[in-house]
């Protein structure tokens, strides 16, 4: 559904009809572009869904962002009430009627009017066109004019002025928000949505599992597409929002600087940087895994670097936080006396989904953190429906992201309808560790791995999640013949691996001093053997020398034998 | 105005005050023109301590429109004597009309 709604989405802006930006965030994102310019549009819904919000805001925004001057008109309340219903946002009704750019023109019709025959509307039109041309206005609205039914006995008559009414505001090139209140299996009470077809906003405050969602629908839009879903709307700090899931942007500006999760050894599991800044993480695992503790390993690294940590816990107090934390050896007291930290604790029951969106968001704009926790988000979700948790959670990181805000978020998957459908989003989160209970040994471990992490290099293995009094850590499980090992398993085989290493050692110390004392032994004899034959070859040298000699006064002999015997005859030889 | 003012009201004779009346109309349409001749003819046989009748085109005078928060034609704002009455409508049912207007043909009608 996501996918191919942002594809409608993306062909929207691409739509030639001329339209006019509303300026309510997300709005004209769906609309691509905003309402259809110079015509009347239809703002339906039961009271007290933010009708006359979104007709105001219009012309606000028109007048602030667009510079269209517009009249306000309404049939419910005193200028007064105007004012006060919406003195929390910042729209500056007096100001801007001051500058003489909006008129706010508050018709409190006469209810003890006595109708003593035929008459029309032709003053409202006169009024009207006087306003507009005397403001110079380029957008209108009119709240509500179910009212202008309930001022008059002829409902009839009503209606065709109505008509009429819708017909020189479009004449007149005027774009306009017309509000009307829902009626029993109608979109409005006297049906003028029949006029007024060109586009039709329904917004609804639905309650499931008491918890009320605001959702706006654009049932109709003619000759434009539109998103067709319903989208959970939300009335903040800067009045509406529409929150349509796949439209907020993904040409945000992305951060390729990493930052430390604060864990030694989760570091290096995530290709030995951390995290990047701004992305999304989500830290799940059942209870008691040490969910929280990452989170505040993550805002004490912040801190450490001097930037701003908002942390947002929805079960525990701060002072619990404190105890816990410095139990592991983090310190987070002194981050929140320097102004680093802020701790935002509240049950997570006190409002609503969207409020609580509201809340966190104008936080947020207030602390303007780098790193923002929300532990566990899980809990606020309590009560909504899957759609809505995957939805708001969407809205949360996509808002922290276009923020380049780093965002860790603790899921608790206890809960495991609500944690899967958490979970199914974290195809939109960045990293996503998971936390799990090692059994093994009668010992009971906590083990974290990597289950994603977008554009770095990762560990694959389940590593231990260590949390002693002097900090946390993570460290390499131990793979024996049994198994993954951890805890005592793991420190028994590190020891046993520590010991064999050393007896190890001692044998080749022992080997090599052996080898050397025989290299000693076979020099000594190779160097009595040396010996042994120099004195050899000195003596048969002595000894050739000497029968070398004799062979010489043998054959001197024998000369001298011979030169004698040639003297003599040989018969003197015996 | 004031309690006391009340056994007051019913004796009174209602031809002591003089009526001020302001009738919106627009331009020279029919509705309009047959109102103001019903609302003459109204006050000339039922108020004979006389009236004083402004007649504001909405056409020529947006501004007092705006004003006075008129969003029908015809009507009629009965100034005095106070209270203040808003009519609407073109003055068919007179007896509507001599009622709102507090003026004694009610009795007789």
């Amino acid at each position: 559904m996501a996918n191919t709604d942002s594809e409608n989405l993306g062909d929207l802006v691409r739509s030639r009809l001329p339209k006019s930006p509303t300026g309510i965030v997300g709005f004209d994102e769906i609309t691509g572009g905003g309402l259809p310019a110079g015509r009347p549009s239809l703002v339906c819904g039961p009271p007290g869904t933010g009708k006359s919000l979104f007709a105001l805001q219009f012309l606000v925004n028109g007048i602030k962002l667009y510079g269209e001057p517009g009249v306000f008109l309404t049939f419910e309340q005193s200028r007064a009430d105007v004012v006060a219903d919406v003195s929390s946002l910042d729209l500056d009704i007096d100001g801007l009627e001051a500058d003489g750019r909006l008129l706010v023109d508050a018709l409190m019709l006469e209810p003890q009017a006595i109708e003593t025959g035929e008459f029309n509307l032709e003053a409202l039109m006169v009024r009207l066109a006087w306003a507009v041309e005397k403001f110079g206005a380029k957008r209108v609205a009119i709240d509500n004019v179910e009212a202008l039914f309930a001022a008059f006995t002829k409902p009839a008559l009503v209606r065709s002025e109505l008509q009429r009414l819708f017909r020189l505001l479009k004449d007149q090139g005027l774009t306009t928000v017309i509000t009307g209140e829902r009626g029993d299996g109608t979109l409005t009470r006297h049906g003028i949505e029949e006029y007024l077809s060109d586009c039709v906003v329904v917004l609804d405050d639905r309650v499931v599992q008491d918890v009320a969602t605001r959702r706006l629908r654009v049932l109709k839009y003619r000759g434009s597409n539109h998103g067709r879903n319903e989208y959970p709307f939300l009335i903040g700090a800067h009045g509406l929002e529409v929150l349509p899931i796949t439209s907020l942007g993904l040409n945000k500006q992305v951060s390729a600087e990493r930052v430390s999760t604060g864990v030694p050894g989760l570091d290096d599991m995530l290709g030995g940087e951390g995290v990047f800044r701004g992305s999304g993480i989500l830290v799940s695992g059942s209870s008691g895994t040490g969910k929280t503790t990452i989170g505040a390993s993550f805002a004490d690294a912040a801190c450490q670097r001097g930037e701003v940590v908002l942390f947002f816990s929805f079960e525990e107090s701060e002072a619990e936080i404190h105890r816990n934390m410095s139990s592991v050896g983090l310190d987070l007291t002194g981050w929140v006396d320097r102004g680093l930290l802020h701790f935002h604790c509240e049950r997570p029951t006190t409002r609503g989904l969207e409020d609580h969106l509201a809340m966190m968001q104008q936080l947020i704009q207030e602390k303007a953190p780098t790193l923002v926790v929300i532990d566990p988000v899980s809990s606020l979700a309590r009560g909504a429906t899957a759609f809505d948790v995957s939805a708001m959670l969407m809205r949360q990181v996509y808002y922290l992201k276009a923020a380049g805000i780093t965002a860790v978020m603790t899921v608790l998957t206890d809960e495991s309808d609500l944690a899967q459908s958490i979970i199914n989003i974290s195809s939109l989160v960045d990293t996503s560790l998971e936390l799990v209970v090692l059994t093994a040994l009668g010992e009971r471990n906590r083990g974290l791995y990597v289950l994603k992490s977008r554009g770095t290099a990762h560990s694959n293995q389940i590593r231990e999640f260590v949390l002693s009094d002097t900090g946390v850590e993570v460290v390499p499980v131990v793979i024996g013949a049994e198994g993954l090992l951890t805890g005592s398993a793991r420190i028994a085989a590190e020891s046993a691996e520590r010991v064999s290493a050393e007896s190890m050692s001692l044998e080749s110390e022992e080997l090599a001093r052996a080898l050397e004392r025989r290299r000693e032994t076979v020099d000594e004899h190779v160097a009595t053997l040396r010996d042994d034959f120099a004195a050899e070859e000195r003596l048969t040298q002595r000894l050739i020398t000497a029968s070398e000699q004799r062979q010489e006064a043998l054959r001197l002999d024998r000369l001298a034998q011979g030169r004698r015997r040639t003297v003599r005859p040989p018969e003197v030889e015996p | 105005m004031t309690t006391a003012s009340e056994p007051q009201e019913r004796e009174r004779e209602p031809t002591l005050e003089r009526l001020r009346l302001t009738l919106f109309v627009s331009g020279a349409s029919a509705t309009s023109s047959r109102a103001v001749v019903r609302l003459r003819d109204l006050c000339d046989r039922h108020w004979p301590s006389g009236y004083d009748l402004e007649i504001v085109d909405i056409y020529q005078q947006p501004e007092v429109v705006f004003a006075r928060g008129v969003l029908a034609v015809p009507t009629l704002i009965k100034e005095l004597p106070l209270p203040v009455k808003v009519l609407i409508g073109d003055f068919t049912d007179e007896s509507r009309v001599l009622t709102a207007l507090g003026m004694p043909g009610t009795k007789r009608g």
